[in-house]
């Protein structure tokens, strides 16, 4: 079914000459033989059969050979005088030239009734493989669907003609196996191509055998997914026109079908969307009930007893009451982690700004932390000329609070944690100094990421690792940064929040009065 | 303690564990008990028994927590605390400007309501012939001269300074909103603007606080507002 490249070309075939040569000659012999049954004046008649025969068979050019050698052979075998090309009678030079004239006419017509048909045959595989191609687009669900389609497509119509480029996951493209072997002319458009959005369409001349590439663009609105190439040769400007307009074609269905397929990605986002949503709606009220609940009843519980004077006074019941309320804040810890892991990934963090003082925000992340900081000295000082901050003032403490659960938790008791607050060039910084096991140039590299925790302490020091990355998303959706740094294994780590100070009105010199 | 023995408190809240230790914390420190289990109970008890205090789960079965807040409110001013598992700041705003006196955040310690119970319960039997000093700490606020000491010597505040600290002391062991301040302090534009609060609330605790970065008369409701603390705690830092 793959045309030819050389069938656009002006050539013509030997073969076909000479078989319309020889037909004359058969129409010859055969006259010759009942030469006293046929009148003379029906002889040329005859020699119609085999012109319109070559000329529906095979066009213009054979069917004029066989005119022109019919007219040669009636005259040389059949008119006076016989056995030679002159012609004697006026009459019958006449019927010659009239004979080639209708001859000439009726082939012409032949052919080019023969070029109407070839072309419609054409059509109509070209029709049927668009309606198959788009069948097949019909079921496509995928990208990856839509691009084999269009490789069969274009193996089954164009073949060797037709190369498709696709494009992969780093940033870079491969041609399709069955491809067209390009010219480097055509790979470097198509590159460029490749490379940006937006570019649908251009024709490439490779320069050696002249042939002309027809380029376009497999790409919806912010993607491009492939690029068909596609040789129309060097033919004639129609021929140039079918072949563009056959590409054309194709692509219409293809860009449909990516529509489509554009469509029915947005309405799974959103299906998988509302599922996460609903999943979450559960999640966060099991939390809240299932969860938070008997741990309101634990430590209402056991706080209800540790009033009371029998136990206040022994020391050893009151350790015990102490060791379940850390148990139970322990707790209390870790679902606050989850939900505040799902609120940041489900995307709904909208932090609620609100102007205030970074002492306040410090202070209650130290207290809200103070049991699990029982076990070190802790060193709180701020500067002296703290601006006022705009943010969540629940985040930024949550954040706080988290690092300094980490700094508890990976340097030893008794130690030291200092936290200082500083206004610096703009920002303001809030420092957590511990004393503790440092960080190690590979675990800096990793720490920020969901989940993570050092292979060092996994087996040693309990933990989700969701701490971390809590405290920095929060601190992130202030415009702010948590910068980790540690002189080493062993000699402790100090975690600073940056957060951009805002310029605020000359409060600091209201009257008061 | 500073309660009266016979102090009715209404608990709604349809956990069972829950009311069970609130029963006993109440109780134990002197307080009677009735119990409901949902809001529509709640209020009736709230009718037929007169408590002196309720104290109010915001996740009812039937009713949510404001909406039967506002009911209450619309007949009867007892002292109302509520409880709310979650720490949404503006829920806790709007429920202390519905009527709520105060609230406590589960899972939360008895002592830690008690304290707030009494502080409510302080406040609206406050009679006109009681002491008008509050005292908190090294702080004494004579609400009736309107001066300030600290460690018995008079300390001199500016206007405005005395106005937050006299609202605060008011309402002693209580949230006060950011909202409820500033529209007591502040006329015009300025009321909107809560960095002018908290500019003031740094320059008085400059004069009433022993360490003015680490406050621990004049405490900070994260979100919410401030509260005069009634019940000092020893700090956490050194």
């Amino acid at each position: 079914m793959a045309d030819d490249p050389s069938s656009f070309t002006m050539r013509i075939d030997v073969l076909p000459l000479a078989l319309s040569a020889g037909s004359i000659g058969l129409v010859t012999a055969v006259l010759l033989v009942l030469d006293s049954m046929v009148a003379a004046s029906l002889i040329p008649i005859a020699y119609l059969i085999p012109i319109i025969f070559a000329a529906a068979r095979w066009g213009i050019w054979a069917s004029t050979l066989a005119s022109l050698t019919a007219i040669a052979t009636s005259d040389f075998f059949f008119f006076e005088p016989i056995y030679s090309f002159r012609v004697d009678n006026p009459q019958e030079a006449v019927d010659l030239l009239l004979f080639l004239v209708v001859a000439l006419a009726t082939s012409n017509l032949a052919s080019r009734l023969r070029r109407e048909t070839e072309r419609s045959h054409q059509r109509e595989r070209d029709i049927q493989h668009l309606y198959e191609f788009s069948k097949r687009l019909a079921a496509c669900f995928t990208v990856s669907d839509l691009i084999d389609a269009i490789r069969y497509y274009l193996a089954h119509t164009l073949g060797p003609r037709a190369a498709l480029f696709v494009a992969s996951t780093h940033g870079n493209f491969e041609s399709m196996p069955e491809s067209a072997p390009t010219p480097p002319a055509v790979l470097e458009a198509v590159a460029e191509m490749m490379a940006r959005v937006g570019a649908t369409g251009r024709s490439v001349v490779n320069t050696p055998s002249q042939d002309i590439w027809l380029l376009r663009a497999i790409s919806s609105e912010t993607v491009v997914h492939g690029v068909i190439a596609i040789n129309v040769g060097h033919g004639s400007r129609d021929t140039i026109k079918s072949r563009t307009r056959r590409i054309e074609g194709i692509l219409e269905e293809v860009s449909l079908t990516l529509q489509r397929l554009d469509i029915g990605k947005a309405m799974d986002d959103a299906r998988l969307h509302l599922q996460a949503e609903l999943l979450r709606d559960a999640f966060h009220g099991t939390l809240s009930h299932e969860l938070c609940s008997p741990l309101a009843a634990i430590q209402g519980s056991v706080s209800v007893i540790d009033t009371m004077p029998a136990v206040r006074d022994d020391e050893r019941l009151r350790s015990l009451t102490e060791a379940i309320s850390d148990e139970v804040t322990h707790l209390d810890g870790h679902i606050r982690n989850l939900l505040n892991a799902t609120r940041v990934t489900a995307g709904g963090l909208t932090p609620r700004l609100e102007w205030s003082d970074p002492r306040d925000i410090v202070n209650a992340a130290v207290k809200g932390r103070a049991r699990r900081l029982a076990a070190h000295r802790v060193e709180n000082a701020f500067g002296d000329d703290l601006p006022l901050l705009n943010v969540d003032s629940g985040l930024i403490e949550e954040a706080c609070g988290q690092l300094l659960e980490n700094a508890a938790k990976y340097s030893p008791s008794g130690s030291t944690i200092a936290v200082r607050t500083r206004h610096d060039r703009g920002r303001v910084v809030i420092s957590i100094v511990d004393q503790g096991v440092g960080i190690t140039p590979d675990d800096q590299r990793h720490i920020g990421r969901k989940s993570f925790r050092s292979q060092r302490h996994q087996a040693s020091i309990p933990g989700s690792g969701l701490g971390f990355w809590i405290a920095s998303t929060f601190v992130r959706a202030h415009s702010g940064s948590i910068e980790i740094t540690s002189r080493g294994k062993g000699l402790g780590t100090t975690a600073s929040v940056l957060l951009p100070a805002l310029q605020t009105s000359d409060l600091a010199t209201i009257d008061d009065d | 303690m500073m309660t009266k023995p016979s102090n009715l408190v209404l608990l709604i809240d349809d956990e069972p564990k829950i009311r069970r230790f609130l029963r006993a914390g109440f109780e134990i420190h002197g307080f009677s008990v009735v119990e409901a289990e949902n809001a529509a109970e709640g209020l009736k008890v709230a009718t037929f028994n007169s408590p002196d205090l309720v104290i109010l789960d915001l996740g009812l079965p039937d009713l949510h927590g404001s909406e039967a807040l506002e009911r209450l409110r619309s007949w009867s001013n007892v002292p109302v605390i509520v409880l709310s598992v979650e720490s949404d700041e503006d829920e806790k705003v709007r429920l202390l400007q519905s009527g709520a006196d105060d609230y406590v955040v589960k899972p939360f310690g008895m002592a830690e309501l008690l304290a707030r119970s009494d502080a409510a319960l302080r406040r609206y039997f406050k009679s006109a012939t009681e002491n008008p000093v509050v005292t908190v700490g090294p702080l004494a606020v004579d609400l009736a001269s309107r001066t300030v000491s600290l460690n018995n010597s008079r300390i001199k505040l500016t206007r405005k300074e005395y106005r937050l600290l006299h609202i605060l002391a008011m309402h002693v062991g209580l949230v006060v909103t950011h909202d409820q301040l500033l529209k007591d302090i502040w006329t015009g534009n300025q009321r909107d603007n809560i960095q002018y609060l908290r500019i003031l609330v740094r320059k008085l605790r400059q004069k009433i606080e022993t360490d003015p970065n680490q406050p621990r008369l004049l405490i900070t409701e994260s979100g919410v507002g401030y509260r005069l603390e009634n019940r000092l705690e020893p700090s956490v830092v050194d």
